[in-house]
């Protein structure tokens, strides 16, 4: 896991954001775009 | 540093999933899928559109990042991600699509398995969840992922959050009532529980109180997430967080796949097992691999698992605020203060609030009227839905009742019989409960068709509803992929030494008890 920490200089070896509450906040996004996808479109 | 690579592999990936779809939407694959199944194969639909939308955004932006200049800076960071994310949706599209259904074709023709009445796939879960992750960690482990796709694997775990929330539009807030206080009493137990052993096992093995308080939480809660919320409580020193996710890891991958065998062979509900995975497997992923692996085409074990996992989740600042204390009081020299409240608003997972909003958002109706369904149930004329058609037959009814005596709770003994008496469903509460029997497993193979029959015949899945089923499917899939390119054995070698034993002897009483409770309690319906 520490090799792969050197390899890229943002995020972590797990995610590429920099923080898990960015992730969250990310990931709350997408998925409100995809409800107002799936609201319109069907 | 520029991440984007000069790199014909994302352009290649999107002319392969192009070429998928041609072959499907021209018929050309129609032998194969004949080979596959036939009318059986289920994923002809999926074959006709997804890699088309895909495959045009993969060749398009493929192209672009071979033939365009690429600069450092935000663009060229999240856009070098693509790569990666297309490629695990390619792995994951091959093994769903081809890999799983070849392997079922295979073991069925070898029969089934002694006593068991299973095919061997059946028996060992080889289905396209357990195949991707495997497909994951071979890709990483002997092949090693290509460089153009390190940046991209990273997003896999941005898919099961997002998984995680959409998957709240799926709940009624009657299953999140009854599922949600089973929830509690269980996870309430087996998180404290083991937090309580790991601590009390730490100090008879004479471990550091800071290894012994981040072993806790990462055994009790959510695993990597609860680590690294609580170390900086417990003061853990790097090697102790990586011994803490490496023994979670090495546990929770074993768990992830022999859950799904013991359960498909003591024949456990899909509630059974979705409380199961969702307490006794250490960390969220592999809670979501787990569910998916055992149920594969439906979401309802996974309905279940995630409610007891975001009830795990939802524990974590009792927990932080446990050990907290705990340290304090363990520790008289303890210098550097530590801000508990401040720790607990930065790392609550915001991904399950996102979850409670979808939900609330999908008790609105917006995306299925409750009420959409009401005349089918009660009406007898054709403007209402009825069809005289869609009534059960007389051999089914027989089958019913015959059958009805297996039947133990008295409301699905009701509703089975108001169903034998009408010849279809009466009311949304009988088909509730109806369906709850179909879950429990409770009637023969033979029996709960007719009764999804007639769960058929008077309500179908509201198309938003099925596409969110899709979407939330597809990212638990990519997810798992990317995860299992995740598990590297070097990470897993991490555990060792005295946590690892801890792990091994908190995570088998965990998750042997927690069978045990829910093979003795568990039969709610979903």
């Amino acid at each position: 896991m520490s090799e792969e920490e050197k390899e890229f200089d943002r995020g972590s070896a797990l995610s590429i954001f920099g923080s898990d509450r960015l992730e969250d906040f990310m990931a709350l996004l997408i998925a409100l775009v995809l409800a107002f996808a799936v609201y319109i479109v069907y | 540093m520029v991440y984007t690579r000069r790199s014909s592999a994302l352009f290649i990936i999107g002319i392969i999933m192009l070429v998928i779809w041609f072959l499907a939407d021209g018929g050309m694959m129609a032998t194969y899928i004949e080979h596959l199944g036939g009318s059986k194969y289920k994923y002809l639909n999926e074959l006709t559109t997804i890699p088309l939308y895909f495959g045009v955004v993969a060749a398009v932006i493929g192209l672009w990042q071979l033939l365009g200049k690429h600069s450092e800076g935000h663009w060229d960071y999240y856009s070098s991600t693509i790569a990666g994310g297309m490629f695990i949706l390619l792995i994951a599209m091959l093994v769903r699509w081809f890999i799983a259904p070849e392997i079922a074709v295979i073991s069925t023709s070898m029969g089934k398995v002694g006593d068991t009445g299973k095919y061997i796939h059946k028996l060992l879960g080889l289905n396209y969840v357990v195949l991707g992750i495997v497909a994951g960690i071979i890709i990483v482990n002997v092949f090693k992922v290509p460089d153009w796709a390190r940046n991209g694997v990273r997003l896999s775990r941005l898919g099961l959050k997002t998984g995680v929330i959409l998957l709240g539009t799926l709940y009624s807030a009657a299953e999140l009532t009854n599922l949600g206080g089973l929830s509690i009493i269980m996870i309430g137990f087996f998180v404290l529980g083991s937090v309580g052993m790991v601590l009390w096992m730490g100090a008879r093995r004479n471990i550091p109180n800071s290894m012994a308080g981040v072993l806790s939480a990462g055994l009790g809660v959510c695993g990597v997430s609860a680590t690294v919320a609580v170390a900086p409580v417990v003061q853990a020193k790097s090697v102790e967080i990586a011994y803490t996710i490496g023994t979670i890891l090495l546990w929770g991958v074993g768990c992830m796949f022999v859950f799904p065998i013991i359960g498909n062979l003591l024949g456990m509900s899909y509630v059974q097992f979705g409380a199961w995975a969702g307490t006794g497997i250490l960390n969220s992923a592999q809670v979501a691999g787990a569910a998916l692996a055992y149920q594969p085409d439906g979401i309802e074990t996974l309905k279940v698992a995630e409610i007891f996992n975001i009830t795990r989740v939802l524990v974590l600042p009792i927990i932080v605020l446990w050990l907290a204390i705990w340290y304090v009081k363990r520790e008289e020299n303890v210098t550097e203060k530590v801000n508990v409240g401040q720790i607990i608003f930065a790392k609550f997972p915001v991904f399950v609030l996102g979850f409670i909003l979808l939900f609330a958002l999908s008790t609105t109706g917006i995306f299925a009227p409750p009420n959409h369904y009401k005349g089918k149930y009660f009406g007898n004329t054709t403007e209402q839905g009825f069809k005289e058609s869609k009534l059960l037959k007389t051999e089914q009814i027989s089958l019913l009742s015959t059958e009805a005596s297996k039947v133990q709770r008295e409301d699905r003994k009701a509703a089975l019989a108001r169903l034998i008496e009408n010849k279809k469903v009466m009311s949304i509460d009988d088909d509730t409960i109806l369906r709850g029997l179909i879950n429990a497993k409770v009637l023969s193979k033979k029996a709960n068709k007719v009764l999804k029959g007639s769960h058929k015949a008077v309500r179908h899945t509201a198309k938003k509803i099925k596409a969110f089923r899709q979407w939330i499917t597809w990212l638990f899939a990519f997810g798992l992929v990317g995860l299992g390119m995740q598990i590297t054995i070097g990470s897993m070698k991490q555990a060792g030494g005295q946590p690892a034993i801890i792990g091994g002897v908190v995570g088998f009483t965990k998750a042997i008890l927690s069978l045990i409770v829910v093979l003795l309690l568990v039969s709610e319906t979903v």
